[in-house]
């Protein structure tokens, strides 16, 4: 009673001056007043290590205590009859009652089940049984490791429904991010991104530098995130310092070897001269024997070597915890000059007073990259890749006068020049700063406010030399390019947190505001003729195009705002009901005036049926929870102001001798834009059997996408522009989830724990228009096979998936080599007399099903991972063979191209999109294999924990596709396309330590 | 008690919490608007005098899609019996676009009549734009200048709608910016409606020709305009119109205003500005308006080295063997028009490579096949862009318009003395410059029917008499590569009768083009036009 009268003044108006003093009187009350018994002890695991962390609580009251970091306790108890409840994440909490003890020694179990676990669930954490929705966390153990590209490598495999893929081998490029298949036409498929709680990247902190990985999936759990929860919510939290914790110093290395995973069969000298005496003649690339021998993907490819080296000092004492990290990267592609060097700094100290009621954290990430751009303003540039393999194999590299060896044939250039004579660099800069502060009002209230403001800044600089081509055959006399951009994001969080207990009711609460604004402003330069190549792009103003009127030059600037008030509210009875409920009301300034505003609910609920008594003789039951939830969430509008009607000078009118800008319509204005809304039901439940061997759960969802935002066709007139963005489509989503570990061995010496995903996903839309936006046709189509080629490749209708190939179905060959099409009606005609009529759907590229396999082997001190995954049932267009499996061609081709089609002859035909270069592309990959020995601990005085390891990635791929890697781009609306430009992907070995002392 | 305590705690705290959230409420924490930085917004924009001729300008500008990738020179020429585009070593397949406009079999994704669509009425939705934003004075001009910009406007949406008369025929008419969908009119209307448009404004219609008129919509355009669409009236309506085509020719020619350049080439020179020919040019620039693309798809990579080029051309179009064949001996516009044989390198002048006459099929020709367009200036140094103007109309075809309506009209030897004054600039000897009536009466000397790989005519068609023949031909050799072919053989009745290359009939609905799919997929009023 006192107490809470007292929290009651603590905020009367003229409260604050006092409340130091209240502090102080808590304080002596806790260590006089009360003080009946004093309890010590320890609390080991039960391999008798020490646990450090542990909280030690008087049961039924807030008296407490953490254990340091030898296990050792202190704590103050009222009576004989008190228990102690000891926990500690990822062990079996234990209750021990005191008695006339003054020693108490506990050991912990360790909980295979993790019910106690933790579980990140936005604005704030949840037990995992206590969990209502479909979310699930990967810890740093169980962690993908060796090279890794970004934070969701980490988790490719572990997460069912989160399909992480790595289709290119640009050490730039990122892992594609899929969850629950595509519920956006133009939103795209990536998630929001948390690090440790401020929206980020997959990039804002090195892999090395994560703890853990919390993923929320369905929509009654991301409706918190409204706007951006389509997509899903991924979590990381990095690895931090607690309160308490011995100091340590964590060291993460390796270093890598990479190479290509697999080469196209392009024809080598040999092969192209057989083909001469043969008597093929060909016109273009290979009209003659240049007398030299030259593996032009040889020349431009390398062994690639990286290597990663992560410290990470981590300790604290009662009142202060302090993580710094440092983090440098050197990652080599395998194409000369593609790189990427990345030095990440962090710091983090959290600091705990009055009586731990105010606990504050200030942190800092800055991070810098710098990499080779062979593009401007890129990183490696594809056309070079290209080039290397449609090139003549008996061209020389070089003249004999040593200049490079170039031919005046359309598009057609060495790519060794391209590569030596260009010279770039792209810088990028990113600094994070964080504070946050929460204050414990009393046992029932936290508040808590977060601040974080980002930056990140890039500097592009691009020189072609005068041996370029650029110049050698376009006369520009080098060509030089400049580029600047900045990023700058403030973001705010204020949240009230409640929880109380009533008998057997459980309640908490959660009310917030959210604000965060972007702006993104930038510069660009270009200037050509230069007097010589020695400035490179340093000295831009002395090139002379800039007074012919020649050089370019652009900047920008643009801003956006998100605002939400946001609630939660849980509710526990007797562990048996749960329930949970949530309203986000946000806001985008990127909508029409009237339609800023959306509502987004979230409400689930669960069952944990083994607490009930019924249940009671399932004794080999351990948790059985059934889950059901429904949410919606919002994508929002993928530009800045698209809801206004802006204006902008463009092209130029000649008037009176003079040349003067245009004044336009920037678009075609949408006042009415709003919120695309995703409505999501999920079903799921929560197993474990036999004393946590077997576990997992399983979920079903359901989900419908409203008021799609995509960019329409509109008629010219009334419009300005054919193309308005607005909201139309209807998507629908369905899918099933199963996640099963298993402790099939499980000995003192001994232990493998296999873990299986399966997927499912089936997409369909539902409508394309509504009453403003009429379709005469229930279709569009999208996608593209560029020059020569040029059509569509894919379709999107009403009732169809989403990734439908669209193009003519090949069944035969004429003898003269001309492709025999099927028509709809069944009719064959030769390709040369087939309309766009005649186009049908040949295969769909996205994956219906995705299956992981991933087993870890503890044996002594060694550890054995191996992860197995792999997509079923989808289709890829192979765009290398669509178009170098073709002798017709005016560049150097596959030697498959002279493999008689059917059967009967060999091809004679232009590249054509026909379905002949459709192929399933179902496989099944040994992805990462890992081998780690642990040394005894025993061996190393001063060393925790020292542990070697060797690893492989994508060592191995079982499937039917003739490409390079089945695992091709499945973003956006034309997914499947295995483009011939693509970056290979790698398969990549690494040795590394972790070492801890 | 005790709930009714914790009840109370809560209810203070969340009055605490109120409190702070009404705070941010009221201090604009919720404040979404927009904020722009590298762009004006119309509500907030007020237009300059200076700004009346940028709002203007956005009603010429889309005219420039002429000579640009897949624009109106391609949908005249492609579709017509010079300029063949066959694949080739380095693809010109492009999904089979530039065969189907030869075979005429085209569809309703077809590019050209699409984009011929799109920039049409790009520049008619500006055009009624402009006059909405100058009628309802939120541009700031005085009475007089009100009428004149309104009288501009109105000429050259009468302009666009001349060209998609030819092309699309039932095409909505529109004159205002609204958010109607469009309703579809008949190529009857159209025409009446481009007649009746330019019959009033006409009069009012500045007749400087200078500088500051140059590009825009004189009297004489009006005129010319007029004089085209009653020069294929008959095709349009059912009715002939040739007595209206002279009045409209003659009141160019009496102004005397424009005159016959004494040399051909110079019409198409890089600095052709100030040719006397100009009656409506769309002006280019290498550095200001960069559209003109067309030469790159003509010329081959080699010709860099003959005209010093900074860019390498992708040579795909080239000239029917057949017309090359059509041309009278002495005839300069053969050279004046085609780059042939031994192309030479500027410095140097060794042989880069030789272009050959023959085309073997459309299916599949060497680089170097086929005679390339030549007849625009390439300066040396010319870049992807050329910045030749376009002489969209000139003054020699007022006098071929008027001499054909002569023609037709049975004053044949009238119509003989226009088109030989027309041809002496281009004979070395006079006298082979001389036509007469009856030789202009008589058929073409084209040979049509399609050809086998050797150039052979393999398959004859129609070989009956083509009407005016002659004149036609005089027409291909004086307008060759002008972006008008098409509806001349229409005209002529040739387009959609006779074989030639590797083309064959199709049947008349090929006189329009189809309107494209997504113009019909998102306007329900559009009907498809006949045959499609």
């Amino acid at each position: 009673m006192e107490q809470t009268n007292l929290s009651v003044k603590f905020f009367s108006r003229d409260g604050f001056r006092r409340k130091s003093w209240y502090f102080l009187f808590f304080l002596c009350c806790s260590f006089t007043t009360f003080g009946q018994q004093v309890i010590s002890g320890t609390v080991k695991d039960d391999q008798g290590i020490p646990i450090g962390g542990a909280s030690v609580q008087e049961k039924n009251t807030s008296n407490g205590a953490v254990t340091d970091f030898d296990g050792n306790f202190r704590i103050t108890v009222q009576s004989e009859t008190s228990v102690l409840v000891v926990s500690y994440m990822g062990f079996k909490t234990t209750e021990t009652e005191v008695g006339s003890q003054t020693t108490i020694n506990v050991v912990l179990q360790e909980d295979l089940q993790k019910l106690d676990e933790v579980v990140l669930i936005g604005y704030g954490s949840q037990k995992r049984a206590d969990v209502t929705s479909a979310v699930a966390s990967v810890k740093s153990e169980d962690f993908i490791q060796g090279n890794v590209k970004d934070a969701a490598q980490l988790i490719q495999g572990k997460v069912a429904g989160l399909t992480i893929s790595t289709p290119s081998g640009d050490p730039t490029s990122g892992s594609q991010v899929k969850l629950r298949g595509i519920s956006s036409l133009s939103g795209g498929t990536a998630p929001l991104v948390l690090v440790d709680g401020v929206p980020g990247s997959l990039n804002t902190v090195a892999p090395e530098d994560i703890e853990s990985i919390d993923v929320l999936k369905d929509g009654s759990a991301t409706a918190i995130y409204g706007t951006r929860g389509t997509n899903g919510v991924i979590i990381i939290t990095t690895k931090s310092g607690g309160y308490n914790m011995k100091p340590t110093i964590e060291y993460n290395g390796y270093a890598s070897l990479s190479t290509i995973a697999r080469e196209l069969d392009f024809m080598n000298a040999s092969d192209l001269r057989r083909r001469w005496e043969e008597g093929y003649t060909f016109v273009g690339a290979n009209v003659k024997d240049y007398g030299a021998d030259t593996d032009w993907l040889d020349e431009i490819t390398r062994n690639a070597y990286s290597q990663v080296h992560n410290l990470t000092f981590r300790g604290g004492n009662e009142s202060t915890s302090l993580t710094a990290s440092l983090n440098y990267r050197d990652i080599e592609g395998i194409f000369l000059k593609s790189d990427n060097r990345k030095y990440t700094g962090r710091v983090n100290v959290a600091h705990s007073m009055f009586d731990n009621k105010l606990k504050t954290t200030v942190g800092f990430i800055v991070s810098e990259q710098v990499y080779n751009a062979l593009g401007d303003g890129t990183s490696f540039n594809p056309y070079i890749y290209r080039q290397a393999l449609i090139r003549n194999p008996t061209e020389p590299v070089k003249n004999p006068d040593g200049t490079w060896m170039e031919r005046d044939e359309y598009f057609y250039d060495n790519p060794v020049a391209y590569i030596m004579e260009t010279l770039g660099e792209n810088r990028e800069r990113n600094v994070r700063f964080d504070f946050s502060s929460s204050y414990k009002i009393n046992d029932n209230f936290t508040a808590k406010a977060l601040y974080a403001r980002r930056g990140n800044s890039e500097i592009r600089g691009f020189y072609q030399t005068k041996n370029h081509v650029s110049t050698v055959k376009y006369s520009q006399g080098g060509f030089a390019s400049r580029g600047a951009d900045n990023y700058i994001n403030n973001y705010g969080q204020l949240t009230l947190d409640y929880n109380q207990s009533f008998g057997k009711h459980k309640v908490t609460a959660l009310v917030g505001y959210n604000y965060e604004d972007e702006m993104n402003e930038g510069f660009w330069a270009n200037n050509s003729n230069f007097p010589t190549d020695g400035f490179t792009y340093n000295n831009i103003g002395t090139g002379k195009w800039l007074e012919e009127g020649r050089a370019g030059m652009g900047s920008y600037k643009n801003s956006n705002k998100l605002i939400a008030f946001f609630s939660r509210v849980t509710y526990n009875f007797d562990d048996r009901y749960l329930l949970m409920a949530s309203l986000r009301r946000e806001g985008s300034s990127r909508f029409g005036a009237n339609n800023k505003w959306g509502y987004f609910p979230g409400v689930s609920a669960g069952w944990r049926i083994h607490e009930e008594s019924f249940m009671d003789s399932f004794t080999w039951l351990d948790n059985l929870k059934l889950r059901a939830g429904f949410g919606v969430t919002g994508i929002n509008a993928g530009s800045n102001y698209q809801s206004l009607s802006g204006l902008t000078y463009s092209d130029y009118f000649l008037y009176n001798g003079e040349w003067i800008r245009q004044l336009v319509p920037n678009r075609n204005a949408n006042p009415n834009l709003k919120w695309e809304k995703k409505e999501e039901v999920n079903f799921g439940l929560d197993y474990g059997f036999l004393d946590g061997r077997i576990s997992g759960t399983v979920d079903y969802y359901s989900r419908r996408t409203k008021n799609s935002l995509h960019n329409y066709s509109v008629p010219t007139p009334p419009y300005f522009y054919n193309q308005m963005s607005a909201n139309v489509a209807e998507i629908k989503n369905s899918g099933l989830e199963i996640l099963l570990t298993a402790i099939p061995v499980k000995t003192d010496n001994f232990q493998w724990t296999a873990n299986l995903t399966y997927s499912t996903n089936s997409n369909e839309i539902a409508s394309l228009s509504n009453a403003e936006f009429q379709l005469t046709n229930d279709f569009f189509d999208t996608g593209y096979a560029s020059e020569p080629i040029q059509v569509s490749t894919h379709r999107v209708q009403e009732g169809q998936p989403i990734g439908n190939f669209f193009g003519w179905k090949s069944v035969d060959i004429t003898d003269d080599g001309i492709w025999l099409i099927e028509t709809r009606n069944g009719d064959i005609v030769p390709s040369t007399e087939a309309t766009s009529e005649d186009r049908q759907v040949m295969g769909n590229g996205l994956p219906k099903s995705y299956f992981s396999w991933n087993n870890t082997v503890q044996y002594k001190n060694w550890d054995f991972n191996v992860n197995i995954r792999g997509a079923f049932g989808y289709q890829i267009l192979n765009f290398p063979r669509m178009y170098y499996e073709n002798p017709t061609v005016d560049y150097n081709t596959l030697n498959s191209a002279y493999n008689k089609i059917y059967g009967k002859v060999v091809l004679n035909d232009v590249q054509r999109l026909v379905s002949y270069y459709v192929e399933d592309g179902d496989f099944l990959k040994l992805d990462n294999v890992t081998i780690g020995y642990t040394l005894p601990k025993s061996t190393l005085k001063f060393v925790e924990n020292f542990r070697i390891y060797a690893t492989g990635l994508n060592l191995a791929t079982i499937t039917g596709y003739k490409g390079i890697d089945p695992e091709v781009d499945t973003d956006g609306l034309d997914p499947g396309i295995d483009e011939r430009d693509k970056y290979p992907s790698t398969r990549t070995f690494s040795l590394g330590i972790n070492l801890t002392f | 008690m005790k709930f009714f305590v914790k009840y109370t705690k809560i209810k203070k705290t969340g009055i605490w919490m109120l409190t702070i959230v009404s705070v941010l409420v009221l201090t604009g924490c919720t404040n979404l608007d927009e904020e722009v930085f590298s762009e004006v917004t119309e509500d907030t924009f007020v237009p300059a005098e200076s700004d009346i001729i940028a709002l203007m300008a956005s009603t010429y500008t889309p005219l420039r899609f002429v000579m640009d990738w897949q624009g109106y020179f391609d949908l005249q020429e492609e579709s017509a019996d010079i300029i063949v585009t066959p694949t080739r070593p380095n693809g010109w397949d492009d999904g089979g676009v530039y065969k189907r406009m030869h075979w005429h079999k085209w569809d309703n994704l077809q590019w050209q009549p699409t984009n011929t669509w799109r920039s049409c009425f790009r520049g008619i939705n500006s055009i009624n734009r402009v006059i909405l934003q100058v009628e309802s004075g939120l541009i700031p001009v005085d009475e007089q200048q009100s009428a004149e910009i309104i009288t501009e406007m109105r000429a050259l949406r009468a302009l666009y709608y001349s060209m998609l008369l030819d092309t699309h025929g039932n095409v909505p008419i529109i004159t205002d910016y609204g958010e109607e969908l469009p309703v579809q009119n008949t190529r009857k209307e159209v025409f009446d409606f481009v007649e009746a448009e330019l019959l009033e404004v006409v009069p009012s219609l500045t007749d400087s020709v200078a500088t500051i008129s140059y590009g825009r919509m004189t009297k004489y355009a009006a005129y010319h305009t007029l004089a085209r669409i009653y020069l294929n009236a008959e095709i349009y309506t059912g009715t002939p119109q040739w007595e209206k085509c002279i009045n409209a020719c003659d009141a160019i020619i009496n102004d005397g205003k424009f005159s016959l350049a004494s040399s051909y080439k110079d019409i198409f020179a890089t600095q052709n500005d100030k040719n006397p020919e100009m009656v409506f040019a769309i002006p280019y620039d290498a550095i200001y308006a960069g559209q003109w693309t067309a030469h790159m798809k003509m010329l081959l990579p080699g010709h860099r080295n003959v005209f010093n080029m900074e860019a390498q051309p992708w040579g795909g179009s080239s000239c029917n063997p057949q017309f090359i064949d059509s041309y009278e001996e002495g005839d300069n516009r053969l050279q004046d028009t085609w780059l042939m044989g031994d192309q030479r390198n500027i410095n140097s002048g060794n042989v880069v490579m030789t272009l050959t006459k023959e085309m073997p099929s459309l299916e599949f020709c060497e680089a170097t096949q086929g005679f390339r367009c030549g007849k625009y200036e390439i300066e040396e140094g010319a870049t992807g862009a050329l910045s030749n103007d376009f002489p969209f109309y000139r003054y020699t075809d007022v006098l071929m318009m008027k001499a054909e309506c002569l023609l037709r009209m049975g004053r044949s030897e009238e119509a003989a003395q226009i088109v030989s004054e027309i041809r002496m600039r281009s004979f070395d000897n006079p006298e082979d410059a001389v036509v007469t009536g009856a030789e202009l009466e008589g058929d073409t000397t084209m040979e049509y029917g399609t050809l086998d790989t050797e150039g052979n005519i393999d398959e004859p068609g129609d070989q009956s008499p083509v009407q005016y023949g002659r004149f036609l031909d005089e027409l291909g050799w004086e307008f060759a590569c002008e972006a008008r072919r098409r509806t001349d053989l229409i005209r002529f009745g040739v387009f959609q009768t006779k074989n030639w290359y590797n083309h064959k009939p199709q049947g008349d609905h090929t006189v329009l083009f189809p309107i494209g799919l997504e113009e019909l997929n998102t306007n329900a009023n559009l009907k498809q036009n006949t045959g499609y």
